[in-house]
């Protein structure tokens, strides 16, 4: 879905917890997330603390989405 | 570590008032069963009652959903007892003498949680494709407690105990049986191993467990797997129960308790042992959800086999999707450190069979065994007896919606038979 919305022009971040996965089929912005079961969220954590990682995630991802970049490239949290 | 397994040959199963192997035949009260299953307090608390069948190779019988499937043994001389940890006390096992009741299996079966485990079909195209089909097998189908669906992780834990200790009573039945066959298994220290085979190379398995949680778990001495780092186990500890089963999801690629009680890669590596390579010892590492835990768990190990001075290893996966990636990983960074692998696996690749099979890859993993596509699609036809439920068969792994269709015969993919594709390499199937 990655490569076939950047196919028609628009570019994509993918927020995904198995970057290596995310690298092999050809994303080319990836933010690392949580957990497979839970990629944006953590069930261990308080609402507020979770409402902070969440917001922390769909930051750091909005801003992969406006940096150009050359190759593949994993925008660490 | 040296242990001595002693088969005895199993080639009937009768119900009956008194308990015995005798002539081949194992005469088991399933109400004796019952009440040593009952002395756990996990199965007091979540199993409602036990039901009890047998079913025998070539009968117009299907199981399912099939949770487990276990071999009953018996530790007779030596340390411990089988199931370390989790039935017997957590001493170390592997060593001196086990009795195995070779040619049957206990299967737990019955509604489990929501997605639901596997079917073995005792006759029939389907029977091809599971191994246990070859077995007699004494089945226990559990009936949860009202209200279980709040609790399923302790109603998976209540069944998982029930089966196992149904196995542990029954093995004892073998204890003063004179075995049909003995063979001895045994690896020496890594030094003495060096200087007895200086030639041969050295070998070990890498086992990767199951562990991605939500009811696909595997524990180690009792341990849940997700919870340790990756280390070492004598490879005859696997011989008497150390790694059992706590999967309920994907039945075509789990290993069962019976898998690890009999993996055909030990098996193999001991027969190659002395001759071909040196079989220096199991590496047991988890497959979990968090990439911290993946790149950890792949560190240790690739630092193990280093540490070990390996010259190979074999790398067996469990599961597919992001378990692909341990496997990638694992092979990957075993090879940077100068350790030949070949790793085992199996294929997602669609019903075509057209596409990617593993969704991760290496040009480091170049040496590959796979155990089928999971993905085929199979007709099974009706059978004259269902033990356990068909109420599942549209929402197991490989099942769709319309999967049980009104005559009777289901078509799935292989994906919901048990051990269709295992990636111990214990099934059949696989491709060049």
């Amino acid at each position: 879905m990655v490569k076939e919305i950047e196919r028609a022009g628009i570019p994509v971040v993918h927020m995904c917890t198995v970057t290596p996965i995310s690298l092999t089929v050809g994303a080319n912005r990836i933010v690392p997330t949580i957990a497979i079961p839970h990629p944006l969220g953590n069930p261990a954590l308080s609402m507020e603390e979770e409402k902070a990682i969440r917001r922390k995630l769909v930051e750091r991802a909005l801003e992969a989405l406006t940096t150009e970049v050359e190759d593949q490239t994993i925008f660490e949290v | 570590m040296k242990l001595e397994l002693g088969f005895i040959q199993i080639n009937d199963i009768q119900f009956s008032k008194e308990c015995k192997v005798e002539n081949g035949t194992l005469y088991v009260d399933p109400d004796v069963v019952k009440a040593f299953m009952y002395e756990d307090d996990d199965v007091k608390a979540w199993v409602k009652d036990f039901s009890f069948d047998v079913a025998k190779p070539g009968e117009s019988v299907r199981i399912t959903p099939v949770k487990d499937v276990i071999e009953p043994r018996v530790k007779v001389e030596g340390p411990g007892g089988i199931f370390p940890g989790v039935i017997s006390k957590v001493d170390t096992v592997g060593s001196g003498k086990t009795h195995v009741l070779r040619g049957m299996a206990v299967v737990t079966a019955g509604k489990i949680v929501g997605f639901q485990e596997g079917i073995i079909d005792m006759t029939g195209p389907g029977a091809d494709y599971t191994p246990f089909s070859k077995l007699n097998n004494f089945v226990v189908v559990a009936e949860p407690v009202e209200g279980y669906q709040d609790h399923k992780h302790e109603y998976e834990k209540a069944v998982r105990l029930a089966g196992l200790r149904a196995a542990v009573c029954i093995g004892e039945l073998g204890r003063n049986v004179t075995p049909d066959e003995t063979q001895t298994f045994e690896t020496p220290g890594i030094k003495e191993g060096i200087e007895k085979y200086p030639n041969l190379p050295r070998v070990a398995y890498v086992h990767m467990l199951q562990s991605q949680g939500l009811l696909h778990d595997t524990y180690v001495y009792g341990v849940d797997a997700k919870r340790s780092l990756t280390t070492i186990l004598n490879p005859t500890e696997t011989m008497d129960g150390a790694i059992i089963s706590g999967n309920c999801v994907s039945a075509c690629d789990k290993n069962t308790t019976y898998h690890h009680e009999n993996n055909p890669v030990v098996k193999y590596l001991f027969e190659a042992h002395g001759k071909k390579l040196n079989y220096v010892c199991n590496i047991i590492t988890n497959e979990n959800v968090y990439l911290a835990d993946k790149q950890r768990s792949s560190d240790w190990t690739a630092k193990l086999c280093r540490l070990l001075d390996l010259d190979g290893a074999l790398v067996s996966q469990e599961g597919f999707g992001n378990p692909d990636t341990d496997l990638i990983m694992n092979c990957k960074k075993i090879e940077q450190q100068g350790v030949k692998t070949v790793i085992i696996t199996d294929e997602y690749a669609g019903q075509d069979g057209k596409s990617q099979s593993l969704a991760d890859a290496d040009p480091l993993a170049d040496a590959v065994v796979t155990g089928g596509n999971a993905n085929q699609v199979i007709i099974l036809p009706k059978l004259d007896k269902v033990i356990g439920t068909l109420d599942y068969v549209d929402v197991i792994a490989g099942g769709h919606a319309g999967s049980l269709r009104p005559d009777g015969t289901i078509e799935a993919e292989i994906q919901v038979i048990t051990g269709a594709t295992n990636e111990m390499g214990f099934n059949r199937l696989s491709a060049r």
